[in-house]
């Protein structure tokens, strides 16, 4: 009996190894896809909507997504200065908030940012929904933060030359300059009242989303490098603010395996009294 | 175990098979899991039927398994039934909690590269005669409008490119333009991403619609250009 128990210990060992090791694998899988998406946190008691600094900011996982100088329509332009931003979001079932990170060498009254967003079920382009030749497109929500105005500007287009502010202003945004680099959490309700014009955001859904930066330098003559179309953009990526936890998966995977064990039992019983 | 070990061995043979060799056969191509468990599925209903066709070749197949079951006089083979009898019922949790669970990743995206061109858009040929100066002057075009995303190098390596998803096509791969017909390149660059039909996911592409921008003329240079210097062939019917 007692060398029976060593090889039940032996053996579970060897399946919680087995186990443990597939969960580390699958862990680590899902953290080499973060680059394509990002995803708010869960948190209660607030969001930092004015503090780019708040330490609760740590505890969402930050993504990073490069840039690229647009190139896809005049005026285009052929060097940015930002190459990579990275962006974390945290949400509390009713509102949610973005924080944008990227290194700028220089603070300037016309740097700005935005985030871009499809809005609906139909596809947008990325370039600010312009229309596609085969396939219909849907609108654009652009939350767009400029720091010399030191607030946001929720915009919507659908197509280039449409681009303009909305009537309800729904986007707040605060930027804080540092050591090289610009942080700026841009917040909002997960809903609003506009459906047909702001992104509406559904927690466990993907989103599309994308981003663009001005660097507000200017040249020896004193013109914006960056401005208008001329700027560092990136192509669609997800965003999807987490779901409440869902612990049923484990409930349903313990109800089989009890169901399993149970199966065996009286299968071995049977079969022993039928001998 | 006599009568359960050639349904193993057939088993395993059968599935070393299916996964190893047959991919490896010229002109056949990996099996996805779904079939390699079907067929695995049917061998073993047809081992189970080939084996209970008579009395006694059903106590032979049925019989080591009980024993096994049972755990008599089963000797050294206890802790390997223990083994059994604790991860099967690990496993069938495990089944159902990757089945039941929600998914985290993104939406799965499946985007065809060179989806095919409008009617009129296949079968042109280059009306542009092949002479070394056009072909220079098509490098030329490449260098002002293409070079910053598909490179100076014809690679899709271009300062440009690093943030664009998809990413620029690389011409000196062999599966991009050296497939295709110069009709295709001149429809792919005369109406840009958005010009895609849907299975191409015109929303994310960020090649522009040049038509607005570049004489047909300047197009066709272009492609010229562009198979010279990617060191390419266009694809033909002969």
């Amino acid at each position: 009996m007692k060398r029976v128990n060593h090889v039940m210990k032996r053996v579970l060992r060897g399946a919680l190894a087995a186990i443990a090791a597939l969960i580390i694998a699958e862990a680590s899988l899902s953290f080499a896809q973060e680059s394509v998406a990002v995803k708010a946190t869960i948190v209660t008691g607030g969001l930092p909507v004015d503090d780019p600094n708040a330490a609760i900011w740590s505890s969402a996982m930050p993504a990073t997504f490069p840039m690229s100088p647009q190139v896809h329509w005049p005026n285009r332009i052929q060097e940015v200065t930002v190459k990579d931003v990275s962006v974390r979001a945290l949400h509390d079932g009713n509102q949610v908030a973005f924080l944008l990170e990227y290194s700028d060498p220089s603070e300037d009254q016309d740097d700005a940012a935005a985030f871009e967003f499809m809005v609906g079920d139909k596809k947008a382009h990325f370039a600010h929904g312009q229309p596609m030749l085969q396939v219909e497109g849907g609108p654009v929500n652009i939350w767009f933060w400029k720091h010399k105005e030191g607030k946001a500007v929720d915009m919507t287009a659908k197509g280039f030359g449409t681009l303009k502010p909305q009537t309800h202003q729904d986007v707040k945004a605060k930027g804080v300059y540092s050591n090289g680099s610009w942080k700026i959490v841009f917040s909002r309700s997960l809903t609003t009242d506009h459906p047909e014009e702001d992104v509406q955001i559904t927690p466990g859904e993907f989103i599309s989303i994308a981003f663009a930066v001005w660097d507000g330098r200017k040249d020896a003559v004193g013109e914006l490098v960056e401005k208008g179309s001329q700027k560092a953009v990136s192509s669609w990526w997800y965003f999807r603010a987490d779901a409440p936890p869902d612990y049923s998966g484990y409930m349903y995977a313990a109800i089989a395996a009890a169901l399993a064990l149970g199966f065996q039992f009286v299968l071995i019983r049977k079969l022993k009294k039928g001998q | 175990m006599g009568a359960l070990g050639k349904p193993i061995i057939l088993m395993v043979a059968m599935y070393v098979f299916l996964k190893f060799i047959l991919p490896n056969i010229p002109g056949s191509a990996p099996l996805p899991s779904s079939l390699i468990f079907l067929y695995l599925l049917l061998t073993a209903a047809g081992i189970v039927i080939f084996e209970t066709l008579s009395g006694e070749s059903k106590d032979a197949f049925w019989g080591p398994m009980e024993r096994f079951l049972t755990g008599e006089n089963l000797g050294g083979l206890q802790a390997l039934r223990y083994g059994v009898l604790v991860l099967f019922p690990l496993l069938v949790g495990w089944q159902t909690y990757g089945s039941t669970a929600s998914s985290d990743a993104p939406p799965a995206e499946s985007r065809t590269i060179h989806p095919a061109p409008p009617g009129e858009y296949t079968g042109l040929s280059n009306p542009v005669p092949k002479t070394p100066e056009n072909i220079m002057q098509g490098k030329g075009f490449y260098a002002a409008f293409c070079s910053p995303c598909h490179g100076g190098n014809f690679d899709g390596k271009g300062p440009a490119a690093r943030g664009y998803n998809p990413p620029p096509a690389n011409f000196a791969d062999p599966t991009t333009i050296a497939m295709l017909q110069e009709s295709y390149l001149f429809w792919r660059i005369k109406k840009g991403g958005v010009g895609l039909p849907i299975e191409g996911a015109p929303w994310k592409s960020a090649m522009p619609r040049w038509e607005l921008e570049l004489p047909d003329e300047w197009i066709w240079k272009i492609i010229m250009g562009e198979y010279d210097g990617a060191h390419q062939s266009p694809r033909t019917w002969e």
